[in-house]
């Protein structure tokens, strides 16, 4: 049996594997085929201070290898959150990560504040790319990249702050940095990349919304190049993630450099894909003698070219 | 609700373009009708088809599905044997109270199938009128089925098979000759569901519709599949639904 804790900025997860934001819910559906406790955190589906009703449906499609969503931060509310399902997801044991969005700055400042204190880590969403105000808009250019991590760490006295980049940049490199430079604990990348799938009868986008997040399997080499990339440029802690289906994908992102990984869309294909990464993990790790997970973390060794 | 390796024992055409596939599981599997299922079919295609149950006869699950897509003509191509994973049983499906003696099942096209497995769990117990419209000849199936329905209406859009009408008007026409139901269970295209949910209102009749919409997770967690309640909320198609009460969703 390996060590699968990791230690993300303070915070001692069981193991390096994280629910993503938006597929797990606040946990309770997937707690009804096995113990969410035994996940090393949750992120919640994304937050924002007033109940969101998000985009028209269809909200999704697929595509070989891939999906696209556009579900447009449906969500009950930050309130909501702390009365209904904040106690009950802590008291599961896994670490509670709030998944967070505003459309202004004062939205980020507030969402903060509310949960400075209440959960294990807030995660900030300034990179979604299905809703028409905010949300991508902060998750672009460098310069409010640092601005919105300022703010929110300001309002964040007691509880670590990670930002998930957007991978529809210029450079993730410079983003990274960006976000380290507001005064982030950690960082959590890549969000889903902007697309379109088209019903050829039709002659129209599938989703409602013509545009949605690319996410699955098949995002999966462009993820791990973009963690590899983000570590290099930050000293903070890194969480990987884009197309993790299996112990192996997740390893790859560890040896890039994250510290730990979310898994998102593969929890759609295979509703047990969670604990079956995490029992992967442990059995690689024994095969390869490694006594902890946490070992790997950034072991990769280039090419000599 | 589990997720089962299922083998299939049974993957066959029952009418144009429309499949039943038959699946064996290792255990007895409690379903309500209405009821459905998320069926991987594996390889390049990262979502489960949601497919309505049929049919349940102890270990032995049966769906129908339209060849539409990929994924579908994918599982038509699987032959007995072959194993996939399936989620089930997932959503609400139908109830019908004890105080509802008649009940009416008005079903179009592939909508029938989820009607099929309310028949097949009340019918001896309630007065059952069922209501099946089909696009024509080609797409009648489920005759053997429907059948054993106390009484058996079915029409074609084109005239092709039975009267030259749709499955509401059918419906209507035998309201109309003094046939009134205590509950409506309906499932069917968005056009129907919507005709039909004006009939219901207009002769306040209790109307409950199983919806369709494309899903992700099909347990409620990623709000990908919602409908629009009357109420302003939206509700989760998969987990507060598939059944819902008519005049409760916006259609």
């Amino acid at each position: 049996m390996a060590n699968l804790s990791v230690n993300l900025c303070g915070i001692t997860l069981k193991n390096p594997v994280i629910g993503a934001s938006g597929t797990v819910g606040f946990g309770r559906e997937f707690n009804e085929l096995y113990d969410i406790g035994t996940v090393g955190g949750i992120s919640t589906k994304g937050l924002t201070n007033e109940p969101r009703l998000g985009n028209p449906t269809p909200r999704i499609a697929e595509s070989r290898g891939v999906i696209l969503n556009a579900v447009g931060l449906q969500n009950p509310g930050v309130e909501h959150f702390i009365e209904h399902d904040l106690a009950w997801l802590k008291s599961t044991g896994t670490a509670v990560i709030a998944n967070v969005a505003g459309k202004t700055l004062d939205d980020y400042r507030a969402i903060c504040e509310r949960l400075d204190g209440l959960v294990d880590m807030v995660e900030l969403n300034i990179s979604c790319p299905n809703v028409k105000s905010g949300g991508m808009a902060f998750g672009i250019k460098p310069q409010s990249v640092e601005e919105v991590a300022k703010i929110a760490k300001s309002a964040l006295t007691k509880t670590p702050l990670m930002v998930k980049l957007s991978p529809n940049v210029e450079s993730i490199a410079t983003n990274a940095k960006a976000a380290e430079n507001g005064g982030v604990d950690a960082i959590s990348l890549i969000n889903t990349l902007t697309g379109m799938a088209i019903d050829i009868e039709r002659r129209r986008p599938i989703i409602a919304n013509n545009t949605g997040g690319v996410s699955g399997a098949g995002i999966k080499p462009i993820a791990v190049r973009m963690v590899y990339e983000a570590a290099q440029a930050v000293k903070i802690p890194v969480v990987g993630m884009g197309g993790i289906t299996c112990a192996e994908d997740a390893i790859e992102f560890l040896m890039a450099g994250a510290t730990a990984v979310q898994v998102g869309t593969a929890n759609f294909t295979d509703p047990y894909a969670m604990p079956k990464i995490i029992k992967g993990l442990n059995e690689w790790c024994d095969r390869h003698g490694v006594e902890n997970v946490s070992e790997l973390t950034g072991v990769l060794t280039l090419n000599q070219r | 609700m589990k997720d089962y390796l299922a083998t299939i024992v049974e993957n066959k055409k029952i009418a144009n373009g429309v499949y039943s596939i038959t699946f064996r599981v290792d255990e007895d599997v409690q379903v309500r009708c209405g009821q459905f299922g998320e069926i991987a079919v594996g390889g390049s295609h990262l979502l489960r088809r949601p497919i309505a149950i049929c049919k349940v006869e102890g270990k032995h699950i049966t769906f129908c599905y339209q060849v539409k897509g990929e994924g579908t003509q994918k599982l038509k191509e699987m032959s007995a044997g072959a194993q996939l994973n399936v989620l089930m049983p997932l959503g609400n499906g139908f109830f019908v109270e004890e105080s509802e003696q008649k009940v009416a099942l008005v079903g179009g096209g592939v909508g029938i199938f989820p009607l099929i497995s309310v028949l097949r769990q009340y019918r001896g117990e309630k007065q059952i009128s069922s209501y099946m419209g089909f696009r024509n000849k080609a797409a009648v199936c489920m005759l053997s089925e429907l059948s054993k329905a106390n009484k058996s209406v079915v029409v074609s859009d084109d005239g092709s098979y039975g009267a030259k009408m749709n499955a509401v008007q059918a419906f209507e026409a035998d309201l109309a000759a003094g046939n009134r139901p205590d509950v409506v269970l309906a499932c069917g295209p968005m056009p129907m569901l919507r005709a039909l949910k004006q009939v219901a209102e207009r002769e306040g009749l209790t109307c409950f519709v199983s919806l369709e919409e494309r899903m992700g997770c099909g347990i409620g967690a990623c709000l990908v599949c919602v409908c629009a309640m009357t109420n302003g909320a939206n509700a989760r198609v998969c987990k507060d639904g598939p059944v819902f009460n008519a005049k409760s969703v916006e259609l």
